[in-house]
C-alpha cells in the first residue's frame, strides 16, 4: 500500500510534505525578521570605512569588528546618550503608569456603570467654555468675572433648557467618544499642543512629555481593558459584595486578579506606543527633554553625513527594554484565566 | 456583624416584604409584593421566567435597589441598607465561584473578609466542606471541578458564616437531572439541620413541591398565590396557578354556568351553589379522573395518544382543539381513535371565571 507524500501517516500528524512547505515558510520568514537586527548589530561594530566600502556581512570575514560606534556613543557621548536614555524610560514609564491607571478605572466604571448625562447639558457646556475662553483672550474681560457668570448661566440653563430636551448619551456614545480621540491623526493637534505647553512654560520637560503621552494612550487603554472587564462575570463582584467584601476589597481580591492578562497586555502595548513615539516628542522636547527616537533620528542629519554605525548602536540600546518587558508580561499574558468562574 | 463562631447556630430571623415595588424605567417589574416568612422557614419564588421572581429576590439581597415598600429582616429596616450589612448568604444560578481561587479560599473568603483568625476560619472551611462532601478537594481550583462539585462549593460558601438568611437562584437548574434530584434531597436536609431562613427561587414546580413549606407563585410581577405545596396544588386560587401547577397540568374545559349547571359542547355537569356566568372554565387533574366506557362518564372525546411513563399510563383525548390529559394505571390499555369517555368526581372539579381567571367559590 503505498501512501502519497500529503498524507498524514498518523492521526493528528501532518503529512511529510505539508509538514516540509510548512518549515520552508517558517524558516524564510524568520530569515527575513530575523536578518535586519542582525545588520543592525553588526553594522554597530564596524567602522566607517567598513560601512562605506560595504556591504560585508561576516565580521572576522569580510570586516574587522570595531568597538569605535560603541566608543563614540558611551565614553565621548555619553551625557548625552545617558541623558536621553533615561528619558525615554522616565516618559515612557510614567505616562504608562498614568494611562493605565486613569484609563482602566475609566473602562471599568463604564462597564459596570449605566451613565446618560443629557446631550443639551454637554453642548451648552462647551458652548459656554468656547465663550469664556473667547471673551476672556479676545475680549480680555475679567478671569473670576467671566468665570462666575459662566457657572450662574450654566446652572439656570440646566434648570431650564434641561427639562425640554432629554435626548441622553449612554455608555456606548461616550466609548465612542473616547475612541474617537485616537482616530484623530495626532499632526492635527501638535501645534495647539506646542502653545499649549508654550504658555504654561514647560516646554522641553518631563512633565509635558507625560501627560501628552497619557493623554494620547489613554483611548487605547479604554477601548482593549472596556471589554476585558466586560468579560467578568458580574455575579462574581455581586457574591464578593454579599460575603461582606467593601468595594475596594472586591477590586483587589477579585476583579485585578481577573484582569491581569489584560492590564498586561494593555501595559506592554502603550509602553511600546509611547518608547518609540516621534512626532509630539520632536516638538515638546529641545534638548533636556529629548527622548531616544529623538536622539536616533539626530544622528542622520549632521554635517559628517549619516552615521549608520553610531546609529545602530543606540537602536540596539532602545530595543532591550522592551524585549525584557515583553519577556517579563508574557507570561501574564495567557487565556482561560476565567474557566470556572460561572457554570458547568 | 459576623463574628460568631462557625459551629454555633445562628439565630433564624424572618423577612418580611411589605408592598414592594420596581420599576424599571417606566416598566413595572414588582407589583406591589407583600410576603411574611417566617424564621427558619423555606419558601419558595415559583414562576415561569420573566415574572420578577429573581428581581425579588435581588431586591432582598440587595443587588437591586427597591423603588417602593419595605423590606424588613428580624427586626431591622433593612430596605436602604447595603447588601454586606443585610447578613445575607447567596447560591447564584451560575454559582460566582472565584476562578483564580481554590476551592478552600472560596469557602473561607466570607471569612477572610470578616477577618477570621487563621485557626478558626481553617476549623470552619473544614466543617463546612465535610458537610457538603468536598474535603478532599479544598486545594483545587473551580475550573478543575465538574457541575455537581461547583455546586456544592458553592453551597459550602454560602453556610460557612452562617447567615441568618439564605437565598438561592435557581442554583440547580444547571445540573443534569439526576444530579439535580439528589442536590434537591441534600438542600431540604441541610436546611432542615441548619434551620435557616431560606428563599429560593425556580421555575421548577416539581423542585417547588418537593423543597418548600410554603410556595409563592408569581406571574408578571404579581404574586398569584401563597400556600403550602398542597394548597397551591389542590385549592388553585386561579386558572393561572391551576395550569402551571402539576405534570401533566389540569385540564380545562370552556362553557357556561347557569342555573347549577355546567354547560358546554358535549358536557353537562352538575354545580350546585355557584352563581351564573356566561364564560367559565371547568379543570380537573388529570388523576382525579379515570377512562370510562362512552356515554358512561361526564363526558366522551375521541383518544389520542397513550403515553407509557413506567409507573402509569397517560391517556391524551382531543376535545376541540384542547388535549385532555387522564393518568390511569400502568397496564392500562385502550383503542387509539376510539371513542371513550372521562368520568370524574364532579367535587374534585374546579370552576374558574375565563375573563377574569379568578376562582369560583360555592356561595353558602
Amino acid at each position: 500500500m503505498s501512501r502519497g507524500l500529503f498524507e498524514p501517516r498518523k492521526i493528528g500528524e501532518m503529512a511529510p510534505a505539508s509538514r516540509l512547505a510548512l518549515y520552508t515558510v517558517l524558516i524564510a520568514w524568520s530569515l527575513f525578521v530575523i536578518f535586519p537586527i542582525y545588520w543592525l548589530l553588526i553594522t554597530s561594530f564596524k567602522t566607517p570605512a567598513a560601512v562605506n566600502n560595504g556591504p560585508f556581512f561576516l565580521p572576522w570575514v569580510d570586516f574587522q569588528p570595531s568597538l569605535h560606534a560603541w566608543r563614540d556613543l558611551f565614553v565621548v557621548d555619553f551625557a548625552d546618550t545617558i541623558r536621553a536614555y533615561m528619558n525615554s524610560i522616565i516618559i515612557a514609564l510614567s505616562s504608562t503608569a498614568l494611562s493605565v491607571l486613569v484609563g482602566s478605572m475609566a473602562a471599568y466604571s463604564l462597564s459596570r456603570i449605566e451613565f446618560a448625562p443629557n446631550l443639551i447639558t454637554i453642548l451648552y457646556f462647551v458652548a459656554l467654555l468656547i465663550g469664556s475662553c473667547v471673551a476672556i483672550g479676545v475680549f480680555g474681560a475679567d478671569l473670576w468675572l467671566t468665570l462666575a457668570v459662566a457657572v450662574a448661566l450654566f446652572f439656570l440653563l440646566a434648570r431650564a433648557v434641561g427639562r425640554l430636551y432629554t435626548v441622553r448619551l449612554q455608555n456606548g456614545d461616550i466609548l465612542f467618544w473616547i475612541i474617537s480621540q485616537r482616530i484623530l491623526a495626532p499632526i492635527v493637534v501638535v501645534v495647539p499642543i506646542y502653545m499649549m505647553f508654550q504658555s504654561v512654560r514647560l516646554l522641553d520637560t518631563h512633565i509635558a512629555l507625560i501627560l501628552t503621552y497619557a493623554v494620547v494612550n489613554m483611548p487605547i487603554v479604554v477601548w482593549l481593558m472596556f471589554d476585558f472587564f466586560n468579560s467578568i462575570p458580574r455575579d462574581l463582584e455581586e457574591s464578593a459584595q454579599l460575603d461582606g467584601a467593601t468595594m475596594i476589597m472586591t477590586f483587589r481580591e477579585i476583579v485585578l486578579p481577573l484582569s491581569r492578562a489584560g492590564l498586561s497586555a494593555t501595559t506592554l502595548l502603550v509602553m511600546i506606543f509611547a518608547w518609540n513615539e516621534y512626532l509630539l516628542a520632536l516638538f515638546i522636547s529641545t534638548s533636556r527633554a529629548q527622548t531616544m527616537p529623538i536622539l536616533v533620528a539626530a544622528m542622520n542629519a549632521g554635517e559628517r553625513g549619516i552615521l549608520w554605525w553610531t546609529m545602530s548602536v543606540a537602536i540596539i540600546v532602545m530595543i532591550i527594554p522592551v524585549v525584557v518587558l515583553a519577556v517579563v508580561l508574557q507570561k501574564y499574558i495567557s487565556k482561560g484565566l476565567l474557566v470556572g468562574a460561572v457554570k458547568g | 456583624m459576623n463574628t460568631q463562631s462557625p459551629d454555633m447556630k445562628a439565630a433564624a430571623k424572618g423577612i418580611a416584604l411589605r408592598d414592594m415595588n420596581k420599576y424599571y424605567g417606566s416598566f413595572h417589574a414588582l407589583k406591589d409584593l407583600s410576603l411574611e416568612v417566617a424564621p427558619g422557614e423555606f419558601l419558595v419564588l415559583l414562576g415561569p421566567s420573566g415574572c420578577g421572581k429573581s428581581t425579588a429576590l435581588r431586591m432582598i439581597a440587595g443587588l437591586e435597589s427597591i423603588s417602593s415598600g419595605t423590606l424588613m429582616i428580624g427586626e431591622q429596616d433593612v430596605t436602604e441598607v447595603l447588601p454586606k450589612y443585610r447578613d445575607i448568604a447567596m447560591v447564584f444560578q451560575s454559582y460566582a465561584l472565584y476562578p483564580h481561587k481554590t476551592v478552600g479560599e472560596n469557602i473561607g473568603f466570607p471569612l477572610k473578609v470578616a477577618k477570621m483568625p487563621k485557626p478558626e476560619m481553617d476549623a470552619a472551611i473544614r466543617a463546612a466542606a465535610e458537610q457538603v462532601e468536598l474535603e478532599e478537594l479544598l486545594e483545587r481550583l473551580p475550573g478543575q471541578l465538574s457541575g455537581g462539585q461547583r455546586q456544592r462549593v458553592a453551597l459550602a460558601r454560602a453556610i460557612v458564616r452562617r447567615p441568618s438568611v439564605f437565598l438561592m437562584d435557581e442554583p440547580l437548574s444547571n445540573l443534569d437531572a439526576k444530579l439535580r434530584g439528589n442536590m434537591r434531597a441534600e438542600l431540604k436536609h441541610m436546611q432542615n439541620e441548619l434551620g435557616i431562613t431560606t428563599i429560593y427561587v425556580t421555575h421548577d414546580q416539581i423542585e417547588a413541591m418537593t423543597l418548600a413549606h410554603r410556595v409563592a407563585i408569581m406571574k408578571d410581577g404579581e404574586l398569584q398565590q401563597l400556600g403550602s405545596p398542597k394548597e397551591v396544588y389542590s385549592d388553585p386560587a386561579n386558572l393561572f396557578v391551576a395550569g402551571f401547577m402539576g405534570s401533566p397540568p389540569m385540564n380545562f374545559v370552556e362553557g357556561a354556568l347557569r342555573d347549577g349547571l355546567f354547560a358546554a359542547a358535549g358536557v353537562s355537569l352538575g354545580a350546585e351553589g355557584y352563581g351564573d356566568c356566561a364564560q367559565v372554565t371547568l379543570g380537573f387533574r388529570p388523576e382525579d379522573c379515570s377512562v370510562v366506557g362512552a356515554g358512561e362518564g361526564q363526558l366522551d372525546a375521541q383518544v389520542f395518544t397513550l403515553e407509557m411513563t413506567g409507573d402509569q399510563t397517560l391517556v391524551t383525548f382531543r376535545a376541540g382543539n384542547r388535549p385532555l390529559v387522564v393518568k390511569m394505571p400502568k397496564d392500562f390499555e385502550v383503542a387509539a381513535d376510539s371513542t371513550a369517555g372521562i368520568g370524574f368526581d364532579a367535587d374534585s372539579a374546579c370552576f374558574f371565571d375565563s375573563s377574569t381567571g379568578l376562582r369560583l367559590r360555592k356561595s353558602g
